[in-house]
Parts: structure tokens; C-alpha cells; sequence
């Protein structure tokens, strides 16, 4: 029974994915703990309990993710980049471009028909642009980040956001809201000014072939759909995996070619 | 190697102090364009001004304002809090937009916090173009240079005392040529945080002191046998003004890379070739200085960049190039992109980033950027080897 691992310990969640013969048979995502090694071992211990297998029945497991040297149980670890590239690529074998929207960044890459991460590109500037920026939205506007993605579509008139700076933008916000503004027309805009950073890096990469968007803000509609209107080119949707776990999928894949004795993923 | 190790990483090592206590003056300067044998030749000690060792940047914020590059913001944080102290003088030159404001910076902050402006504060014009009226220029700021020099501090710079100096320098230039070539060779016995930190330490240290333990060392590498690169990949470090050892530390602690050459502005280009040690000194080196166009800073030398970039690539073989530039380096900022574009193109694989100066600053976010450039590396290295050589795929570019 060749069962392994990958897990994903992110800056705002943390998820673990179990497969056993190239078929995922657990998975999680958890809000991140304060310590890295207590937010892999609940992540692990969730996804071990939705597959019915035990710690001892995993062969291989790899970590990614920014608490990746803190995790306590995996055999190596890899970066997140390499690693959501093997993840895009299980979940849309037509994917050659994959953009990356973590909580506190953004990164956009191309990828090969293996999944291996080729040209990438990665926000450099500050924490626009990233999940952590809709966190912070969605709190001030207090809706859920999945109600704040669907605002999009109710918008009439959609706001702009003048400025790009987290801490500033929610100033912004708080202005609108107290001049009485409708908060599916705020909830577009900062909807707009999400997909406008993102549409930077991705112009950056020079999108090729199947578009495919990982990381939890995969799963905003308002983000997507705008951002496929400022590239002009139309973003794959993820059937078969929810698009926040593709990290700790493709460390798992990597798993796997490492316990096959697959070289080309050797560190 | 302990002694360029202490002199790389502290504003102010023991050879400085020791001069000091000699009573010999000590100049500080800003840029790889001023010509530091003109020190030398007046027994003024010339010391590259550095940033290292901020610890807040509540002065050079004031002065400088949020927007632009953080390094020349570094010297005048120091300056503001007394680590510069020791200095008899100061050159500022303009390197870049930023390095020239921090003339009026300084100036200004010295309004304010008493004694923090040397005695002796002067501006070394140096022209952005290298050919015809450009270099007639630069000779004359030279010797506006010397003429200021001799009477402040009350010396002679003959032109004797300058060939002089530059024969003197010329004997790191060639002892720096020589470790070149071992990192050039297929077994690495040196790493490159300790290249760049011989090299950094050249630019603080009084030069006899510096040449004699250059020569030490590099006989003691040379009799080195253990390879420092097995499976390792070999990359070189371009980009924005760096006086770091952390930045290489960085990468190399990876334990996947090491670094082969750089392409910086305290690296081991401004030592890359000797200055004619015959005919007219100051021709010699305005030549040499404001000839070899090995910054962004000057205009219209891309292609030449880009061709020494590319014959360096060649020689130390390396596979992957990381670029860096320091946040508001519009010089750097765009080169890289232009490099990117041209290696890419050419299938050598690039890393460009963007970061703040300082020590540890943004480390996380680097180690994450540089680990998986070297899972990039270490996939396309295996297709390549299938393929074509480094030299094979800029011939057929």
C-alpha cells in the first residue's frame, strides 16, 4: 500500500493531502496556528482522519509552504512554488501557466508538461495582492471572503480603490462604507483592485497556453472574473480538487515520484 | 581569511583603527568611479562608505524620504549616529540619483545633528558617457580632485606618487584575477561569500596590509584540493550595490549553490582588469574608471554589459543567474529586465527580485524565491546536459 503525504503551511491556512495510488483519499485545510509544527501536525492529523489511515501507513511525505523547516514529521522539504506546479498540473494536465495567489503572496509561473516550475514571478512589493488583502477586506466590510467573491456580479456601480497599500485601501473602504455607498458596489472594487495586482504579475510571465489559478483566492469569482478581464484570456476552473490544496497535492506527488524512485524530482 | 571576514562585516574593522592611531587621515567615497589610488598616493586611507550594521532609519528617513533606494539612506543613518566618526573626509560621486542626493542629505543633517559632516565634504562629478568630451571631463574633475586633496590636507600627489599607487593596486588586481580563475575551474575550492568578502575588505583596508594578506591567502587556496561545489549548482549574482556577506550566506547556505561570480558594484568587477602602469597616471586611470562602463549608470553601453555578463557566464560556467535590485534602483531595475530578457532567451535561467538593503532584511521571501530558482535550475540543468553546453546555447543564440 504505497500511501503518502504533502503538507502546506501557509502563512493564513495550512492543508495536508494523503493519496494512495495516485488518487487522493484525504485532505484538509485548517486556519494556521501561531507555530508552523502545530499547524502541520492538526493539518496532517485532520487529513489522516478523513482518509482512515494512520501516521505509521505513510511512506513519503514532503512539506511547503512558509513553516516548511519547522515541520517536524515530513522526509524534505520543497519550495511552494515547485510545488503548486506539480499540484496545477495533476489538477488540469492542460495547464501551462499557474498563478498562485497564497495569503501573503502572489506568484505566477509557467510550467512543463510534468508540472516543473519553469519562469516565475513573484509580488515584491507588499501584501496587496495577496489573500491576506481580502482577509482584511472582508472583515472590514464583514462578509466572509466567499460572500465578498460573489459581490462582484450584484455591483451597479463598482468603486476604485486609490491606492494599493492594505493598511490604506481599508481606509479607503471604511470611507465608503460611512458615506452610506451599497457594499456589493465596494465589495467590486476591492474585488477590481485585487485582480489589477495580480494582472500585473501575470502580464509579467507571459501567459501561455491553459491558465489555471491555485491558492484559497482561486475560489473568489469576483477576483477570477475580473482578472480574466484584464489579461483578455479565460482561467481554467478546478474540477478536481479544491484549488487551496494544490501546495500540499503537489508535495505529495512529489511523494510519490520520490517513493517510485522518480530522480527527477530529487533535491 | 578571518582578517577580510572582520573587515567586511564591520563599519569599522582593526586596520582602520590602527591607522587611525598612526594619525594618517582617513577618506570615505561612495562609488566604484572614484579612483582610490589618488588616496593612496597622498597616504590618505580611502574607504568604501557602507551601510551595514543599521539598526532603525529614523535620520535617513527624515532626509531622504520613503521613496529611494535604502543604501545611500544606510550611510546617512550611520553617518547621523556617529559610526563614521573616524572619518577625516568624504566623497560623495554620483552613481546613481540616489548617491547624489545623499550630498545634500548629508549636508542637511549635518545642520541639525552637530559633527556628523566631515571636515573635508566634497563632490566628484563623474560624467554619464565615456567617449570624447565625456572623458576630457572626467580628467579634469580628477585633477580638481588632486588640487583639493593637496590642499586640505596639506599634501603632494605627483604624478610619480600615482604610478606608484596604481602599481600597487594593480598587484590586487592580479592576485584577484587568480581567484577568479579557480572558481572558473570544474572543482570550486573557495566559496563565494569568502571571495566577496576578500573583495569587499579591498575596499576598506589599507592596501599594503591588503595585498600582503591577499597573497597569503590566495596561496593558500591554490593549495586547497577539496571541491566546494559536488552537487552543487553553480550561479552567479548580479544587480544592485551590495556589501552583504548575509546576501551570499543566504545563498549559498542553501547548500544547493554556490556562487561562481557576481556582477556588483563592491564585487570583484571594479578589480577586473590592471590600469596601464606607463605614460600619463591620470589618463591611465580615466581610462580605466570611466572606460570600462561596467554600470547601468552609464548611457549607451548596454551591449557591452551584457557581452561582459555573457563572457563571464562562459567562464565560471554557471547555470542560472540571480538578479537582485534594491527597492527605487531604477539603474538596476531596468538592466535586469533587460538581461532576463536576453539570457532567458539565450535558455540561461534568471532570477530577478526585488528587495530592501540591509542585514536580514527580507530573508524569508529571499530563501523562498532562491530555493525554488534552484529546483528550476536543477530541472532544466538535466534537460540542458542532454542538449547543449552554456557556451552551445549563447553561440547559437
Amino acid at each position: 500500500m504505497s500511501i503518502v503525504a504533502g503538507c502546506d503551511v501557509g502563512s493564513l491556512t495550512s492543508k495536508a493531502v494523503i493519496m494512495k495510488n495516485g488518487k487522493i483519499i484525504g485532505s484538509s485545510i485548517i486556519k494556521s496556528k501561531p507555530r508552523p509544527k502545530d499547524s502541520a501536525d492538526a493539518a496532517l492529523e485532520e487529513a489522516l482522519k478523513s482518509a482512515g489511515v494512520s501516521k505509521n501507513d505513510i511512506k513519503y511525505c514532503i512539506g511547503t509552504g512558509y513553516g516548511r523547516e519547522k515541520i517536524g514529521f515530513v522526509n524534505e522539504v520543497v519550495s511552494e512554488i515547485k510545488c503548486h506546479g506539480k499540484g496545477a498540473r495533476w489538477m488540469m494536465p492542460s495547464a501551462e501557466t499557474v498563478i498562485d495567489i497564497g495569503g501573503q503572496d502572489c506568484k505566477t509561473m509557467k510550467i512543463d508538461k510534468d508540472g516543473n516550475a519553469g519562469r516565475f514571478f513573484a509580488n515584491d512589493k507588499c501584501a496587496s495582492g495577496t489573500g491576506r488583502f481580502l482577509e482584511v477586506m472582508a472583515k472590514v466590510l464583514g462578509v466572509s471572503i466567499d460572500e465578498l467573491g460573489k459581490l462582484s456580479a450584484k455591483a451597479k456601480d463598482p468603486i476604485t480603490l486609490a491606492s494599493t497599500c492594505t493598511v490604506w485601501a481599508q481606509a479607503d473602504v471604511i470611507k465608503y462604507i460611512n458615506s452610506g455607498i451599497p457594499i456589493e458596489d465596494i465589495g467590486a472594487g476591492i474585488n477590481t483592485a485585487m485582480a489589477g495586482r495580480v494582472a500585473i504579475l501575470v502580464n509579467a510571465v507571459k501567459p501561455e497556453g491553459d491558465i489555471f489559478m491555485t491558492g484559497g483566492v482561486a475560489k473568489n469569482i469576483g477576483v477570477l472574473e475580473t482578472l480574466e478581464k484584464l489579461i483578455g484570456k479565460r482561467i481554467k476552473r478546478a474540477r478536481k480538487a479544491d484549488p487551496q490544496i494544490a501546495g500540499a497535492l503537489g508535495a505529495a506527488l512529489l511523494s510519490m515520484e520520490k517513493l517510485n524512485g522518480n530522480g527527477r524530482n530529487k533535491q | 581569511m578571518n582578517v577580510f571576514h572582520d573587515a567586511a562585516t564591520q563599519v569599522q574593522c582593526e586596520s582602520i583603527a590602527q591607522w587611525k592611531k598612526d594619525g594618517k587621515p582617513v577618506v570615505g567615497y561612495t562609488c566604484s568611479y572614484a579612483p582610490a589610488e589618488i588616496f593612496y598616493a597622498a597616504d590618505i586611507l580611502p574607504y568604501r562608505l557602507r551601510g551595514i550594521e543599521t539598526d532603525g532609519m529614523e535620520v535617513g528617513d527624515t532626509y531622504f524620504g520613503p521613496f529611494i533606494c535604502s543604501f545611500p539612506k544606510c550611510i546617512l543613518q550611520l553617518a547621523g549616529k556617529g559610526k563614521f566618526s573616524f572619518l577625516d573626509g568624504a566623497i560623495i560621486t554620483p552613481g546613481c540619483d540616489g548617491m547624489r542626493r545623499l550630498d545634500e542629505c548629508w549636508r542637511k543633517a549635518g545642520e541639525d545633528i552637530e559633527n556628523i559632516v566631515p571636515d573635508y565634504f566634497y563632490y566628484f562629478d563623474v560624467p554619464h558617457k565615456s567617449e570624447n568630451h565625456g572623458m576630457a571631463w572626467y580628467i579634469e574633475e580628477i585633477k580638481e580632485l588632486i588640487k583639493s586633496l593637496e590642499a586640505h590636507f596639506k599634501v603632494s600627489i605627483s604624478k610619480e606618487k600615482l604610478t606608484a599607487a596604481i602599481k600597487e593596486f594593480n598587484k590586487g588586481r592580479r592576485l584577484l584575477g587568480e581567484v577568479e580563475n579557480l572558481r572558473f575551474q570544474q572543482d570550486i575550492v573557495v566559496s563565494g561569500t569568502d571571495v566577496f568578502a576578500a573583495t569587499v575588505a579591498g575596499t576598506v583596508m589599507p592596501r599594503d596590509e591588503y595585498t600582503k594578506e591577499l597573497k597569503k591567502w590566495v596561496t593558500a587556496l591554490k593549495k586547497r584540493k577539496t571541491a566546494l561545489n559536488t552537487g552543487k549548482h553553480r550561479v552567479m549574482l548580479v544587480g544592485s550595490i551590495s556589501d552583504e556577506i548575509d546576501l551570499f550566506e543566504l545563498i549559498e547556505d542553501t547548500g544547493k549553490a554556490i556562487i561562481v561570480g557576481e556582477n556588483l558594484c563592491f564585487g570583484i568587477r571594479y578589480e577586473g582588469s590592471e590600469i596601464k602602469e606607463h605614460g600619463d597616471p591620470i589618463e591611465a586611470l580615466a581610462k580605466h574608471y570611466l572606460g570600462s562602463s561596467v554600470c547601468p549608470r552609464m548611457y549607451g553601453k548596454y551591449k557591452e554589459r551584457l557581452a561582459l555578463l555573457k563572457e563571464r557566464i562562459i567562464s565560471s560556467q554557471a547555470e542560472g543567474v540571480i538578479m537582485q535590485n534594491i527597492r527605487f534602483c531604477d539603474l538596476h531595475g531596468a538592466e535586469n529586465a533587460l538581461f532576463e530578457r536576453d539570457l532567458e532567451a539565450m535558455g540561461i535561467p534568471c532570477l530577478r527580485v526585488e528587495r530592501e538593503y540591509g542585514p536580514h532584511i527580507d530573508a524569508g521571501r529571499m530563501k523562498l524565491r532562491i530555493n525554488a530558482f534552484l529546483e528550476r535550475i536543477n530541472g532544466s540543468s538535466k534537460t540542458a546536459k542532454k542538449t547543449k553546453s552554456t557556451e552551445e546555447m549563447f553561440v547559437s543564440a
